[in-house]
């Protein structure tokens, strides 16, 4: 008998469209599978075929989809309800076990065959044509076969025991959705496991269970091998299956093969009929009825607190909050982790938190219960006795509407309460409320607003519940595709784009202005979609799409058609504002464009790369800086040398190529002619009307502002309203400037332009002979004089000679004592500041002004910074060299990035790298300590000594600051603490080894690979500290200095070229001994 | 007084089928009945006067209101009761029917609040009002149903099969609410039951088919075949002989043997004159609808 019913279930099932239509739908978002799930991750040589990708990606699509496999399995028993022949089936002769056997196989059968779609579509996706060779391997079937079969059929019977069960026992679909949500929540919460093999065997979906397995593999292998149905996966398959069958069996044993059982509080009474029939003498009083917009808009009110209170009372709602209030707790206990160390619970970092695990629950809540609303009525069929009323249907729809909207709010709510509390359980109380609610009201509300727009909108278009719910996701995935693939125009991007991070300096900045017109545009946009929809809605009984489409005109009242034409007009404003800030006030350029320029740029100008020019002695800067209009306006003057063999006879100048910027009135001391031919470059040759000889030196004086027009919405990192933050590479350069050229390989293989090195070769002429990529300048001395707004103060390179206050506005004047490198950066802000002094060890002289210029509020590890400082100079100044300035300052700027980075005595040191660390010495390592050790370090590595622009050049700057920070750190800390450092550089280095897309390179030849410089090199230098001895290893760097520094090098100041890597190694070798020679060797070029 | 009046209305569905064949109907304010056995058009009917439906061709007025176009103004005076329908179980009877209030236009809040309660009462739900709508009984729900519709004081109530599940007692009760309407309202009331027309409607049509076969007041509909029907008891076998030589209305059963009655000018053979009331009329008005 159960056959007939596992017949019966097959052959509904391959008449109803969701089968087909969920197939084709898995069928088609796998055939992106791969490079939709991959994209942005770096998957180093491991091909996007290889097996465990392959299985990764099934693992993700197959759990992202349950959703899929929730309304397959939750339906059959549900069915019988729904179209109420409970009755007819329950009454025949058929066994309980015949039912629940019959409708599980047949749906979880047609479930399976509807995630096949899954393996064919990926096989398909192989032979698209975006896929490179490079990244492919051969075609093998059983990649996909094994995956299929070891990770997505075992998943599959969980989850369809899972949704079966609840199904049939609560009889509710909205219930088994909620199922789906536990099941991502139980996948969250198993990414809070620290015991990795547990967390493999846990891990719902196997993501983790494939990396755990595939832990010791070498790429060949993971290129190669199958994924193996044995050890974790193999457990953590059998262990959720065996939790299916549990599910199953209890299912079994709680089903109650009866109709659905009855409310558990029946009517209390039955109201017997009055027999004298008094209730025949009510008089009906005389309803007064009213229509007019008063009226409506108590209508609108009225049934938006209907429909919210109606969700509100489903348990699937609280079930929701609960498991997102849950995950958050449990997520949240690392926050703002930086080198292993978290960071204080700040609002900021909570609201981050909770963005984005709540985004999941959000779009759930949007999707279902959208749909849920939309069909309210006709779900249970009251909606010819509604339909029939006077309401209007935008008004009925802008209810449901609000009353979603309001069930957003009801969760922001909670998980606002939420973050509170768990800010109070850590201890924390700087509470900051307006950060909690614009972190969900601005950010996120908008963004939801106006994708339930889009959900109702569809919903009244394609009126079919689910085929709608399917279409908004897809629509959905489309649109965050879209975006990530940089088709973000804020007109054409659906809803716009986000706001970046919210910083405590500099809050959302002028960011602000521009999201705000972008949602209200978007806004607009979905009222007029909401309008369409509530025309497009059926009311009744005609359902046909195109009856509905024909009567949309006819069913507008005139009030409706006021509404939308307002919508539409604002709209159009809206839009045309947009349009002439992003449009007419500035420029766009396309990402084709752009590369075509910049391939045009080198084609043009390359000739000139090598093309001999003065360099930069002296720079006398007049900066007005305008923060609150992200503005400045520069006067400059450089003087100019040749300090070439020849005679120069142009000066080729290069302004910085950005839209906002402009450079004028260049002028020289001696007289020239201007050849503007390559204009469109910004780059301008000047005719020497007498060659500059050598050694003599002109005057080259200039005006540049920068003056954001229209909507000012990419340059993160530039003029800011607090927290400004520019170098001295935005100022008019010397020559050709390579950072235009294309980089990447393929694009360059498209404009036919020969392939380049990443860093050129260490025995290459050219890079020998500079010290930055275009640089003009071997030394220079500055004088600048900064003026900003009357709250901010501005911080940059030398020492501070007078500072004023005049016209509402401050102004400070650094000047350099002794030359520095041409690498400078100019900082304001709204700072407190931290004073000190160190003086040197032995004789008490020298003192240096130590300052530390940060937020008023960040004031947790000053101290910190200040011990690293004095702890640094210790070190070096004993070990190494002296300290070359009197100053020494590190400068906070928000947290748009995330780094610290050494100018001459002034440190610029990001808001989220150590202002915001809770460090608990008894278990974290004092990174603030160690990267301000590592800052300082750069004061001697870069600063005193600088080194060729050629491979190696990181080594000897970064490598050599890591060994100095590590020494000032093992000074300061236990030898637990280094050893815990290097298990973390270990830990960092093996990671960046296997994103890596290019075979490692030997250390000492090390280009841009930071887990090479960074974290090789500190356990590299440990290793040789351990080989040789501390003193050894100084004595050669103290040589290395005493040789090479830029100031007054013995070799250096005879030689035209840089120190390289081989140069240092020399001295290592040196000091090292005979004995120790080959091993040496060994640690610097051993892979 | 008000006046329903529906011209040449015609509706085919999408599967072919002709629900209205070009119907033609005036009703004024009473109590109209709409006879007819199921699948006869008449819920389609009930739909379109309703707003719910289309129709292909053909027009409905409501003194001047187009009820084809002027929806809302219809709506407005519309009390609509379907035949099958849902009401929210988590919801008790109270706020649900302040919801319907909303919907209709009763925003004022004392007035309301007073409507419904009325309305609670007339319908006997007074008692259970805070109770749970997925705890009713069928008749509960009814009722419910008919509170809704009165609440805006329709000029036009359409009551569709409204009596299925109610017992005798609510029944009764109903129909004395209908009446009471009826006379300051055109109440549509559609039912197979033929009991139900003669006791409230001062108005009925019988449709079938797709087809108004019918029109007029019961009372002289039944006049006119009054001394014409006439009955026998008679053998099962004997049905067809009868049916080929009378015109056989309808086939009863009585004490288990068929009793046939037909429609002559006078008794022939072994018939008795059979009491003639409007159920005669509706089986009068079917047989020969389906004889055609």
């Amino acid at each position: 008998m159960w056959y007939e019913i596992f017949k019966f279930e097959l052959t509904y099932r391959s008449k109803r469209p969701e089968t087909y239509l969920f197939f084709i739908f898995l069928l088609a978002f796998s055939v992106f599978g791969v490079d939709f799930i991959f994209q942005g991750v770096a998957l180093g040589m491991v091909k996007l075929n290889a097996p465990i990708v392959i299985g990764k990606t099934m693992g993700v699509i197959t759990g992202f989809f349950m959703i899929l496999a929730s309304m397959i399995m939750g339906m059959p028993m549900i069915r019988d309800d729904r179209y109420q022949i409970t009755h007819l089936f329950y009454t025949n002769p058929i066994t309980k076990s015949d039912l629940l056997i019959g409708r599980f196989l047949g749906s979880l059968l047609i479930l399976i065959l509807i995630f096949s779609g899954i393996p064919i579509g990926m096989m398909l996706g192989e032979l698209m044509p975006w896929h490179l060779e490079g990244e492919m391997l051969p075609f093998r079937l059983a990649s996909y076969i094994t995956s299929y079969f070891s990770v997505v059929l075992p998943t599959l019977f969980f989850g369809a025991a899972l949704f079966f069960v609840t199904g049939s026992l609560s009889r509710k679909l909205l219930v088994v959705y909620t199922q789906g949500i536990f099941l991502f929540v139980v996948f969250m919460l198993t990414k809070s496991i620290t015991n990795q093999y547990m967390q493999a065997i846990l891990d719902p979906f196997s993501l983790t269970t494939i990396t755990y397995l595939s832990e010791g593999w070498t790429v060949a292998e993971k290129n190669t091998l199958l994924l193996p149905f044995s050890g974790a996966l193999m457990v953590n398959k059998l262990f959720w299956i065996g939790i299916g069958l549990g599910v199953l069996c209890w299912g079994y044993y709680r089903f109650s093969f009866s109709i659905r059982r009855e409310s558990k509080k029946p009517i209390k009474q039955k109201v017997s009929i009055d027999p004298t029939n008094k209730i025949n003498d009510i008089n009906l009083p005389t309803a007064n009825l009213q229509y007019n917009l008063r009226s409506q808009l108590k209508q609108y009110t009225r049934l938006s607190i209907f429909y919210t209170k109606s969700i509100l009372k489903e348990n699937s709602f609280w079930a929701i909050v609960i498991c997102a209030v849950i995950i958050i707790m449990i997520n949240s206990i690392s926050l703002g982790t930086v080198y292993g160390v978290d960071s204080y619970p700040t609002t900021y970092f909570i609201i981050e938190e909770l963005q984005e695990m709540s985004m999941y629950f959000f779009i759930i809540i949007l999707l279902f219960y959208s749909g849920e609303l939309y069909w309210k009525e006709r779900d249970i069929c009251m909606h010819l006795m509604a339909d029939a009323t006077p309401i209007s249907s935008l008004v009925r729809l802008s209810s449901k509407m609000t009353g979603l909207i309001s069930i957003y709010i009801v969760l922001m709510l909670s998980l606002i309460l939420s973050g509170l509390i768990f800010q109070l359980i850590n201890g924390y109380y700087q509470f900051n409320i307006p950060v909690y609610f614009s972190g969900f009201f601005i950010e996120i509300l908008p963004f939801l607003t106006v994708y339930t727009f889009f959900a109702f909108f569809i919903q009244a278009l394609v009126n079919h519940k689910f085929l709608a719910i399917l279409i908004s996701l897809i629509s959905f995935i489309i649109m965050v595709a879209c975006g990530a693939m940089g088709y973000d125009h804020i007109l054409f991007y659906f809803g716009g784009g986000g706001l970046p991070p919210y910083s405590e300096m500099n809050g959302y900045g002028h960011f602000m202005t521009p999201y705000l017109w972008t949602k209200m545009y978007w806004i607009l946009f979905g009222i007029m979609l909401l309008v369409l929809a509530s025309l497009l809605s059926v009311r009744g009984t005609d359902k046909k799409l195109t009856s509905r489409l024909i009567s949309v005109g006819s069913n507008a009242s005139r009030n409706i058609k006021v509404f939308a034409s307002t919508a539409l007009i604002l709209f159009l404003c809206v839009g045309t504002y947009n349009y002439y800030q992003t449009h007419i006030m500035n420029e766009v350029w396309t990402n084709t464009e752009q590369q075509e320029y910049r391939a045009d740029y080198e084609k043009t100008l390359k000739p000139y790369e090598h093309q001999p020019q003065p360099n930069i002695i002296a720079a006398n800067l007049n900066l007005e800086l305008y923060p609150e209009n992200q503005s400045y306006e520069l006067e400059g003057e450089y003087i100019l040398k040749n300090e070439e063999a020849a005679p120069i006879h142009e000066i080729h100048i290069q302004q910085l190529i950005e839209s906002d910027i402009t450079l004028s009135e260049v002028q020289f001391s001696e007289s020239v002619t201007l050849d503007s031919q390559y204009l469109e470059f910004h780059y301008n040759i000047y005719r020497l009307a007498h060659p500059l000889e050598i050694g003599d030196s002109l005057t080259m004086s200039f005006r540049q502002t920068l003056q954001p027009k229209g909507y000012n919405s990419g340059s993160v990192g530039s003029v800011l309203d607090n927290g400004t933050f520019i170098r001295n590479n935005e100022f008019p350069t010397l020559g050709y400037n390579s950072k235009y050229e294309l980089s990447d390989s393929l694009d360059r293989e498209q404009y036919e332009l020969t392939s380049r090195p990443t860093k050129a070769a260490i025995t290459d002429m050219h890079g020998l002979q500079e010290a930055r990529s275009g640089s003009d300048s071997q030394g220079i001395r500055t004088k600048i004089k900064i003026g900003t707004a009357a709250d901010q103060t501005a911080i940059t390179s030398g020492k501070l000679i007078n500072s004023w206050h005049t016209d509402d506005r401050n102004y400070f004047e650094y000047n350099t004592v002794q030359p520095i490198i041409n690498f400078y950066a100019m900082l304001s802000g709204k700072y407190e500041v931290a004073r000190d002094q160190w003086l040197s060890t032995p004789n008490q002289q020298n003192p240096v002004d130590l300052e530390i210029y940060y937020h008023p509020q960040h004031t947790y590890n000053l101290d910190r910074m200040m011990n690293g400082m004095k702890a640094s100079l210790d070190y070096y100044t004993t070990h190494f060299s002296p300290y070359q300035y009197e100053q020494l300052r590190i400068v906070e700027f928000p947290r748009y990035e995330e780094f610290a980075q050494s100018f001459p005595c002034t440190i610029p040191f990001s808001e989220s790298i150590g202002f915001m660390l809770d460090i608990d010495d008894s278990i974290d390592i004092d990174m603030t300590f160690f990267v301000t050790a590592h800052e300082v370090a750069h004061q001697w590595w870069g600063m005193q000594i600088e080194t060729a622009n050629v491979k190696g050049r990181n080594f000897v700057l970064e490598t050599l600051s890591q060994y100095s920070a590590l020494m000032v750190f093992k000074q300061k800390y236990s030898k637990a603490k280094v050893e815990q450092f290097l298990a973390l550089q270990q830990d960092l280095y093996n990671v960046g080894r296997q994103k890596s897309t290019s075979a490692e390179i030997p250390l000492y030849l090390v280009e841009n690979e930071n887990y090479i410089y960074y974290n090789k090199g500190a356990i590299v230098m440990y290793k040789l500290y351990e080989l040789i001895g501390e003193e050894n290893l100084n004595l050669a760097l103290r040589s290395f200095l005493k040789d090479w520094n830029s100031l007054d090098g013995e070799i250096k100041t005879k030689s035209v070229r840089y120190a390289t890597s081989e140069d240092l190694i020399g001295y290592i070798l040196e000091t090292g001994g005979k004995d120790s020679r080959e091993n040496i060797i060994k640690l610097f070029s051993e892979i | 007084m008000d006046k329903l009046i529906i011209t040449n209305l015609t509706k085919s569905y999408s599967n072919g089928v002709k629900a209205l064949k070009g119907v033609n109907l005036e009703m004024s304010t009473g109590m109209f009945g709409l006879l007819g056995p199921n699948g006869a058009g008449k819920s389609t009917l009930m739909r379109t006067i309703a707003t719910l439906q289309e129709a292909d061709t053909g027009s409905i007025y409501l003194n001047d209101i187009d009820c084809l176009s002027q929806k809302m103004e219809v709506r407005k005076v519309l009390g609509y009761l379907p035949q099958q329908f849902g009401l929210y179980p988590k919801i008790s009877a109270h706020d649900l029917l302040h919801h319907f209030a909303i919907l209709k236009g009763l925003t004022d809040k004392p007035q309301r609040k007073e409507t419904v309660d009325a309305l609670l009462q007339k319908t006997n739900l007074y008692e259970v009002r805070h109770q749970n709508l997925g705890g009713f009984s069928g008749g509960m729900k009814q009722r419910f149903g008919i509170a809704q519709a009165l609440l805006s004081n329709p000029k036009l109530l359409i009551v569709d099969e409204p009596t299925a599940g109610l017992d005798p007692k609510e029944r009764n009760q109903f129909y004395y609410l209908l009446s009471e309407i009826g006379e300051h309202a055109i109440v549509i009331l559609s039912t197979h039951i033929v009991d139900d027309v003669k006791e409230l409607c001062t108005q009925m049509a019988i449709i079938n088919q797709g087809e108004v076969i019918l029109q007029g007041d019961p009372l002289s509909l039944i006049d006119q075949i009054k001394d014409q029907v006439y009955q026998k008891t008679i053998h099962k076998n004997e049905i067809e002989h009868y049916r080929n030589t009378y015109e056989v209305i309808n086939v009863q059963h009585y004490l288990g043997q068929p009793l046939i009655q037909i429609l002559n000018d006078t008794a022939p053979e072994g018939f008795t004159p059979s009491q003639v009331g409007l159920e005669e009329v509706y089986f009068r008005q079917l047989s020969n609808t389906s004889n055609r």
